[in-house]
């Protein structure tokens, strides 16, 4: 069955579906301008087993208050070997999952390497204009390099877990960097405190634009911690109205969004052409492949 | 024989709280290249459905060791067609006894799926289905 439902939900998931398996040139094709709505978005990211999606379920009941409906995209790995995936996200998310005021998407990762999926910014893109007042975005566990959704949402929100001083050390110069917000989930475990106090010293070294990062702590037991955390987003998103670069932002995304279709392109093109291609040098490889980017698989 | 692309519904309706067949058929799926979504246990039709509406799945598969698909398949439906989703399909495994099989099949189940099959069978049983 396909055309227009007259449930507004499944017009809304069915259009997500179209994106998530759009190829490149069926990207651009659909892709529509600038977002006139131009809703919040909150990015949750952390390393597997941080309390990313049971998280995101409180805080998603504490941000829809007053009519605020919330939308949810969370992204699961790809298995690189089937290309299958369990999509988990959701059954961690079991407080919110029975409320009809949010709607949560699970998507696979694919091809994706940066903790996002395919076409992710089209998806974000694709979720406003149905009644939602903020978009969540769940990245795959990340480690040190996947902060690309730094571009794609205005609040990034990091959950380290205790005892993760290796991974702490790992993610120095990487998403460590970029977060707005650090949660130090399952606090009531030993060495909470000391892992919020690494985890200041990093933050009080980042507040060049003025915003110095707030570590907080969380656990489930606790709804004084969740509900500091949405203070604090609420307090970050202040913040940027006065101090953020809009321009900054959309150029950022922009480019992000072009180099992801390139990056994506390549694939297809490699795969449209066999095996054979690759028994070049990598120079004659890289000509190759340019030379076919501009052209569709067919071809 | 691949499910690459296919959105599947694994749901366990109803009282029972026994889930491993459901999980065994959840990473099968996933290793034929199916995106497999798991509600948890004890979830009402009306829950199912919408979850299969807003994830956009290709199928929906209820675990059923109760006693109650007649029941569960029913409304699963009713709820499904419900929210515009009935083409969305459906398919049953667990203790199905064989005199049921063509009251589910008219209730609008697409497969049923037993003990007696090996996990091949119904992947291929799937790939199929939504392959048709």
């Amino acid at each position: 069955m396909s055309g227009t439902s007259r449930n507004p939900r499944r017009n809304l998931s069915r259009a997500l579906s179209r994106i998530a398996n759009a190829d490149v040139y069926e990207t651009l094709a659909q892709q529509s301008g600038p977002s006139a709505e131009n809703l919040p978005r909150i990015g949750i990211t952390g390393a597997p087993g941080a309390g990313k999606s049971s998280l995101i379920a409180r805080l998603a009941k504490l941000r829809k208050r007053n009519d605020r409906k919330i939308a949810v995209l969370a992204v699961d790995p790809s298995s690189p070997v089937s290309q299958g995936s369990i999509l988990g996200d959701r059954i961690r998310m079991d407080a919110i999952a029975d409320d009809p005021d949010i709607f949560i998407r699970s998507i696979p990762s694919r091809r994706a390497h940066d903790g996002l999926a395919d076409n992710t910014a089209d998806l974000l893109n694709a979720m406003e204009g149905h009644g939602f007042g903020e978009i969540i975005l769940e990245t795959v566990g990340v480690g040190q390099a996947e902060y690309t959704i730094r571009t794609l949402v205005d609040t990034v929100v990091l959950i380290l877990v205790p005892h993760s001083g290796d991974a702490i050390q790992a993610m120095k110069a990487g998403i460590l960097e970029m977060a707005d917000i650090y949660v130090v989930n399952k606090a009531d475990l030993p060495g909470a405190d000391l892992m919020a106090t690494e985890i200041e010293q990093v933050a009080d070294h980042q507040s060049a634009d003025g915003w110095t990062p707030p570590v907080i702590m969380t656990s489930r037991n606790d709804p004084e911690g969740f509900a500091a955390l949405d203070d604090a987003i609420n307090a970050h998103m202040a913040w940027q109205v006065n101090h953020g670069d809009p321009a900054a932002a959309r150029r950022a995304r922009a480019r992000y969004q072009a180099q992801a279709l390139i990056s994506r392109r390549i694939d297809e093109v490699l795969e449209a052409a066999g095996e054979d291609i690759l028994d070049q040098n990598p120079g004659e490889l890289f000509d190759a492949i340019v030379a076919r980017l501009g052209r569709t698989n067919e071809a | 024989m691949s499910l690459n692309g296919k959105r599947i519904l694994i749901a366990k309706p109803g009282l029972d709280g026994h889930d491993v067949g459901a999980k065994i058929i959840a990473l099968a799926l996933r290793d034929a290249g199916a995106d497999v979504i798991y509600t948890g246990l004890r979830r009402t039709p009306d829950y199912i459905a919408r979850v299969a509406v807003d994830e956009d799945v290709d199928a929906v598969g209820l675990s059923i060791l109760s006693g109650s698909h007649k029941e569960l398949v029913e409304e699963t439906v009713r709820c499904l067609n419900e929210l515009d989703a009935g083409d969305i399909r459906l398919f049953v495994g667990g203790t199905i006894p064989a005199e049921d099989h063509d009251e589910l099949r008219d209730a609008g189940a697409r497969g049923i799926f037993t003990a007696e099959m090996t996990i091949n069978d119904v992947v291929a049983a799937l790939d199929a289905e939504l392959s048709a």
